[in-house]
């Protein structure tokens, strides 16, 4: 029997969703929903309250259910169309009365459970009557059902109605209730569509008036469906997604419920056979091509936040066991069930192995996973079913495997040994530093944790393994390499360098594996960082490694260098922070780079950003060695062992998150430990989630990122979490930018709200979509213009990314740049034809300023009708006759004081059949030789010299301020006695009178200098004496 | 070898040919004595500056003709060099503050300070003060025309100014209220044929009448505008018979019309992102963003329905207002150009588009 309900539901998932034609697993389940939540009275009713519904369910129903099934096994194959209706209605009312009871119409209601394979925790998902009509009609639709789950939205929207209409009319067969449901539908959906957006508030109200779902009337139905269907979809949503309508995912579904049955003991066992067939469908499925813009732009859970999450008696619940998630849950979003499965302890990674404790299928479940599920046998879960198991399970030692439960001990093993030897570290340098009496160190206690918990052996430096074994390598070889003039290139090629330069992200331990290496090589290291000048000067000078040998400081003694430190031939200079050396260190780079091609002792340089501009001379001299962040997995142990020392309890999964939060910036996470520590010694989900949130690093994204995300199918989606605060925030990323992407890009999209129109009325939609986007654009300009106007309103910021960038993408959001439209994303135009715009102003008005004795038009008269009236006289000759026009050209421009320049911006002014390209190309190379030529060699009238000419000086405008500050005016004379103190001594020197001409130059410079710094000093006396 | 607009520039007041009246009231003003700041306003190739450099002429007799550029370098407090060119007299001094952007309010009150401040040192001079010529005045920023507020009344013993705009509605009231308002309208069609026989017989031709209909009618009331197509013609066609006569468009003009075609033949969002290109090509050759705007809704208009009319033109205004406060003009440009695809393909389409209008 349950074979034949297996059966049954497979076919019927298939065909309701190819009935539903584009839509997609939201009709379906939409259509069941009112069922399968023993909704209120009636299918309308259900619809528009589908949450407090499921909340109660769930937890409560299992077991009746499942008996009611069990016991009435035989499932009436085609269940009586008008009957069912009235039985539905009744049956439903019933239950929400009392879930316990079983209903009249149990067995409608059995038989809808069994077929769609639901067992316990799921609900009846389908009305029987609905599901038989469903039934035959749509396979043909089904790969586009698949591709399109974007649609599913508005397609739920239009199947209510359809399956008011379906349930009452079971006699006519399916193919014909199908055609006319889908135009009647198709119909009013659009209309519907249209006025979504504001109905969606409306809802609620709508909901009251419900009863007359069950009303054959074909047009009543239709007309209130438009009201009605949108609201419950809007929501029910979430509880329908998990219904399965796509075949994959029913399939799934069906393994999913057994397969924890089966695994967890706690679960009756069940009588149904895995439905073969089923499965089969689903390994189907996925071969057909996978539309990837489509799961890419997937719109989000359809319903979020629709299903109570479960608080589990076992906070660690999960603990020991590992996820997959594909496809899209209904309620929850992805990320937050990445989240509660680390919450409650599992492992959540991104491929299905054979390790893989379950995978968590939601719909358009990715095809290769689903490949995987097949392949490695493994258990699937839907998104009930995971709530399920987390309020369910329970982990104790003995319920985890053998094997894992050797793990888990092995490694609290380690950590206890490591915590250990951190102490008896710590111990024996106490020991040490009081036996020498001095307080030298300060006590370990009073260390920051960073240094007091800096690995002290290579061992514990977490990752980058092989890169610290070359660096050690490349030290042990110095010496040997030294001798060799650098000519042997070693194992790893490194020997043939005279320094090594380590980048990669902070916190990830170079400076402490640079030091460490070169301790352990027997070096001495000698660091140089950000906190030192780096200048030219001080390179060469203060490391003095400049110096052909280094006896001077062998034999000196005691001499130091900046650092302090002596630097004999086994020092290792320790350039740390290289990238950091800027306007203050000017040259120290170059220096560094010479000091590097000379040095006698090894050199280290360490930065953050590979591929800075600055660090390019030093690239080509040392060995390039990338550090990556240590994963999460190195980090753990490690930080475990410490929270071991400190006796703090934080469980593994909360030190991921910190890691994870701090991108693996141990010392980050140190930080933020050693902080809590203060305060509490544990640290739960919640917390750590919070701290991680605190110290969160604030990445400024790219104009294009932003666009991407603002334009794209999820953030406005209306399941999208994003609020009005988020997406303002997005501008504040760059608020100069991001106005002129949206400008440039807002019209590459598809957008989203029009999906569903077709023909004329989907342009139409689509027009007035631009319309409104290009007017917020134009709404934003004029904000911008009081922001940067006279008055700089910065307040009027957030109005500026509403206007500009919020609202534009609010109409037009939906594929486009970046989701695989035909049209790439593009930088804005405006900055170029902007300067472009500028640029030619500025000769436009040049060419006026000549002609201003001759002519008197405006600049803008000048450009309109002179230009186009000069272009016959001066440079139409010259594209028809040539080089033989060119004195008559010359002569005209002379008559209004034109040069050659002049004559250019002209042509380039030109536009249309006018334009530059199109006349240079007629004017040929000759002529304009020729031109030029002949125009070099007369003498033109000229209006006036430009003043840079003339060497006039500037005349200074004096700032908005009327007065200057009283500080200021007091700087001014201050300096004046300075100023002539120079001239006067420099006056003295014969060898700067302007009238003897010095025959070497060089000689006078360097006197100036010396009077220069004559000045000061003499001035710097004259105040001590003061 | 010039254009014939330049050759024969009247000169004088009495070689003027239409407002004489006006022409007779700048003269007695001249003659007066107490000459008052005027401000000059009209359309384009109306011949303000012309009247202005007559009026100059009878102030102080020939020496005003006798004039030089200068360029004069200011630097700004962001170290920014601006250039400013000054054409001036020995008794006056024009200026076009708008060259230099939002500095004119700096430059403004430098240069009319520097000359309000000196008296005029020659002794056998027509009259005591020196004038200031502003082009452009409508371009003026607020700052600059409030500062010229108090300039105008402090230094009046020294200094008259002459301000040219092509209106006064940008020009704040206080401004308004201290000029003796001078409106220079555009010359009638009669007044333009007078004008163009009077240059044809001066260049020893004589057109036919219909041509000259046909010019004036094409400029719409700019002389200049007029006279330049006559030059034009003639240069094609030496014979000027109206029949044979193609009045070439200048590039900008054609351009345009390009592009108000773009717009009526396909809607769609490519197309506008076509449209937006020709317009930054307009933009950045320096065709005025209202002028491109004026200039292709009337093309537009032209081929649309009588009863979509009115609403582009409307759009045309509100666009057109809102560019003028904000600053990067092509968003508006195109704001507009969506707005008429969209009215027109709802009309095409018969779509009732009320329940949109109203909502702005």
């Amino acid at each position: 029997m349950a074979q034949g309900k297996l059966k049954a539901p497979k076919t019927h998932g298939g065909d309701i969703r190819g009935f539903f034609a584009k839509g997609s697993s939201q009709t379906a389940s939409s259509s069941s929903q009112p069922a399968s939540n023993g909704s209120r009275q009636t299918n309308g009713r259900a619809q528009g309250s589908p949450i407090e519904i499921s909340d109660d369910e769930q937890p409560r129903k299992p077991i009746p259910h499942k008996t009611a099934a069990q016991s009435k096994p035989t499932p009436k194959p085609t269940p009586a169309a008008k009957p069912s209706t009235s039985k539905l209605k009744s049956e439903r009312a019933m239950e929400i009365d009392d879930d316990d009871k079983v209903p009249v119409s149990a067995p409608l209601k059995r038989k809808a459970k069994v077929v769609v394979s639901s067992d316990d925790e799921a609900e009846v998902k389908v009305s029987p009557p609905k599901k038989k009509q469903a039934t035959s009609p749509a396979t043909s639709s089904k790969p586009r059902a698949n591709t399109s789950t974007a649609k599913a939205d508005t397609e739920g929207k239009t199947s209510k109605h359809f399956k008011e209409e379906a349930t009452p009319r079971k006699t006519a067969s399916p193919r014909k209730t199908a055609s006319p449901r889908k135009t009647a539908a198709s119909t009013s959906a659009r209309k519907k569509k249209t006025k979504d957006d504001d109905f969606i508030a409306s809802s609620e109200e709508e909901d009251d008036d419900d009863d007359f779902v069950v009303d054959d009337d074909d047009d009543e139905i239709v007309k209130k469906g438009k009201g009605k269907g949108h609201a419950s979809v809007k929501k029910a949503p979430a509880k329908s997604t998990s219904a399965k309508s796509t075949p994959a995912r029913s399939a799934a579904k069906a393994k999913a419920e057994k397969k924890p049955a089966k695994t967890e003991e706690k679960k009756p066992a069940k009588t149904e056979e895995k439905p073969a067939k089923a499965e089969d469908k689903s390994e189907d499925k996925p071969a057909k091509k996978p539309n990837w813009y489509a799961m890419k732009a997937r719109a989000g859970p359809s319903n979020p936040g629709s299903k109570e999450i479960p608080i589990p008696s076992d906070p660690n619940c999960l603990a020991g066991l590992s996820f997959v998630f594909t496809g899209e849950l209904s309620s929850l979003s992805r990320d937050e069930a990445i989240e509660l499965a680390k919450r409650y302890g599992g492992r959540v990674v991104g491929q299905p192995s054979t390790k893989t404790s379950f995978v968590v299928v939601g719909s358009d479940a990715g095809p290769s996973k689903l490949k995987a599920i097949e392949k490695n046998k493994l258990k699937t879960l839907d998104e009930d079913g995971f709530l399920n198991l987390i309020a369910t399970r329970e982990t104790d030692m003995s319920t985890l495997d053998e094997k894992t439960r050797k793990k888990i001990e092995k490694e609290q093993a380690a950590i206890r040994q490591s915590a250990k030897e951190m102490e008896q570290r710590e111990k024996q340098v106490a020991k040490e530093t009081a036996a020498s009496g001095a307080a030298a160190k300060p006590a370990a206690a009073n260390q920051l944790w960073t240094d007091r918990y800096a690995p002290q052996t290579l061992k514990e430096i977490c990752g980058n393994k092989t890169n610290i074994e070359r660096l050690q390598a490349w030290l042990g070889d110095w010496d040997s390499s030294l001798k060799s003039h650098f000519k042997k290139p070693g194992k790893d090629g490194m020997n043939v360098f005279r320094a090594v330069m380590i980048t990669g992200p902070p916190g990830i331990g170079k400076t402490t594996s640079a030091h460490l290496c070169a301790k352990l090589a027997g070096f001495t290291p000698v660091e140089l960082n950000a906190s030192d000048a780096r200048s030219k000067k001080l390179v060469e000078n203060s490391t003095n490694i400049m110096n052909t040998s280094l006896d001077g400081w062998m034999t000196g003694g005691h001499a130091t260098n900046a650092a302090g430190v002596a630097i004999t031939d086994k020092s290792c200079l320790i350039m740390d922070e290289v990238d950091g050396m800027s306007a203050g260190d000017r040259g120290g780079i170059g220096a560094l780079t010479a000091l590097i091609k000379k040095t006698r002792i090894p050199i280290i340089c360490i930065a953050n950003d590979r591929g800075a501009q600055k660090l390019k001379p030093l690239i080509a001299v040392t060995y390039n060695m990338t550090f990556r962040r240590p994963e999460a997995q190195a980090i753990r142990s490690r930080i475990m062992s410490i929270l071991y020392k400190e006796k703090m309890k934080i469980p593994s999964n909360v030190v991921d998150q910190l890691v994870q939060g701090a991108q693996s910036d141990i010392r980050q996470v140190l930080n933020m430990l050693s902080t809590w520590r203060l305060s509490s010694s544990t640290m739960d989900f919640d917390e750590g989630k919070a701290m991680v949130k605190m110290n969160e690093k604030y990445s400024v994204m790219t104009p294009f990122g932003v666009l991407n995300k603002m334009l794209g199918p999820q953030m406005f989606s209306p399941s999208s979490r994003e609020t009005l605060g988020d997406k303002i925030e997005l501008y504040f990323h760059d608020p100069s930018f991001v106005p002129l992407f949206m400008q440039e890009n807002y019209l590459k999209t598809t957008p989203s709200r029009i999906r569903n129109a077709d023909g004329p009325e989907k342009t139409l939609k689509h027009l007035e979509l631009m319309d409104k986007a290009a007017r917020s654009i134009s709404d934003g300009d004029i904000v911008d213009s009081l922001i940067h106007g006279p008055n700089q309103y910065w307040s009027l910021m957030p109005l500026h990314a509403v206007c500009s960038t919020v609202r534009p993408a609010s109409y037009l959001y939906g594929m486009g740049p970046g989701y695989g439209g035909p049209n790439a994303m593009s930088f804005p135009q405006w900055l170029g034809q902007n300067s472009k715009q500028t640029k030619l102003n500025r000769q436009l008005t040049d060419v006026q300023a000549r002609m201003r004795l001759k002519v008197s038009g405006d600049k803008s008269e000048i450009r309109r009708s002179y230009i186009p009236s000069l272009f016959p006289h001066i440079v139409q000759p010259l594209m028809d006759k040539g080089a033989s026009a060119v004195d008559e050209t010359i002569e005209f421009m002379d008559e209004y004081f034109l040069t050659r320049e002049d004559w250019d911006t002209i042509v380039e002014l030109g536009v249309g059949d006018n334009a530059d390209t199109h006349v240079l190309k007629k004017i040929s190379t000759a002529t304009k030789t020729s031109f030029t030529k002949k125009y070099n060699s007369r003498d033109h009238p000229v209006a006036f010299h430009k003043a840079e000419a003339l060497g006039k000086v500037p005349k200074k405008l004096a700032a908005a301020g009327p007065a200057p500050d009283l500080e200021e005016a007091f700087d001014v004379d201050d300096e004046v006695p300075e100023a002539e103190e120079e001239k006067e001594e420099s006056d003295e020197n014969p060898e700067n009178d302007s009238l003897i001409k010095a025959a070497k130059s060089k000689g006078k410079a360097a006197a100036k200098g010396k009077a220069g710094k004559a000045a000061p000093a003499a001035k710097g006396k004259a105040a001590k004496k003061g | 070898m010039s254009l014939w607009v330049d050759k024969h520039r009247p000169r004088s007041l009495d070689d003027l040919h239409y407002h004489d009246g006006l022409s007779a009231r700048l003269k007695a003003l001249a003659a007066s004595g107490d000459f008052p700041h005027m401000l000059f306003y009209g359309p384009s190739g109306a011949g303000k500056k012309t009247r202005i450099a007559g009026t100059l002429l009878e102030l102080f007799g020939k020496g005003v003709e006798k004039l030089k550029i200068d360029q004069r370098v200011f630097l700004t407090p962001t170290k920014r060099k601006l250039d400013v060119n000054i054409v001036q007299s020995n008794y006056h001094i024009e200026i076009t503050p708008s060259e230099v952007g939002n500095y004119d309010r700096v430059v403004i009150q430098e240069i009319l300070k520097e000359i309000a401040q000196t008296q005029q040192v020659d002794l056998s001079a027509k009259q005591r003060f020196k004038v200031v010529v502003i082009h452009e005045a409508d371009s003026l920023t607020r700052d600059a025309q409030a500062a010229l507020r108090r300039t105008m009344e402090k230094y009046m013993s020294n200094m008259r100014l002459i301000l040219c705009a092509n209106s006064t509605s940008k020009l704040i009231a206080p401004i308004r209220s201290r000029c003796l308002l001078m409106r220079v309208a555009a010359p009638t069609a009669e007044e333009m044929q007078t004008v163009l026989d009077h240059v044809a017989k001066r260049e020893g031709f004589s057109i036919p009448e219909d041509t000259v209909k046909l010019i004036a009618q094409d400029a719409n009331g700019n002389l200049r505008k007029a006279l330049l197509v006559l030059e034009a013609l003639k240069m094609q066609n030496p014979d000027l018979q109206a029949s044979a006569l193609h009045i070439a468009k200048p590039d900008w003009e054609t351009y345009c019309y390009k592009v108000a075609d773009m717009i009526i033949q396909e809607q769609s969002p490519a197309r506008v992102m076509e449209v937006r290109a020709k317009l930054y090509e307009l933009l950045s050759h320096c065709i005025p963003p209202s002028i491109v705007l004026k200039t292709i809704a009337d093309r537009v208009v032209e081929q649309v329905d009588e009863a979509l009319k009115a609403d582009i033109m409307h759009w045309a205004a509100i666009y057109e207002a809102r560019m003028r406060v904000g600053n990067k003009k092509i968003f508006h440009l195109e704001a507009w150009v969506v707005k008429v695809m969209s009215l027109y393909k709802h009309f095409f389409f018969s779509f009732d588009m009320e329940a949109d209008f109203d909502d702005f």
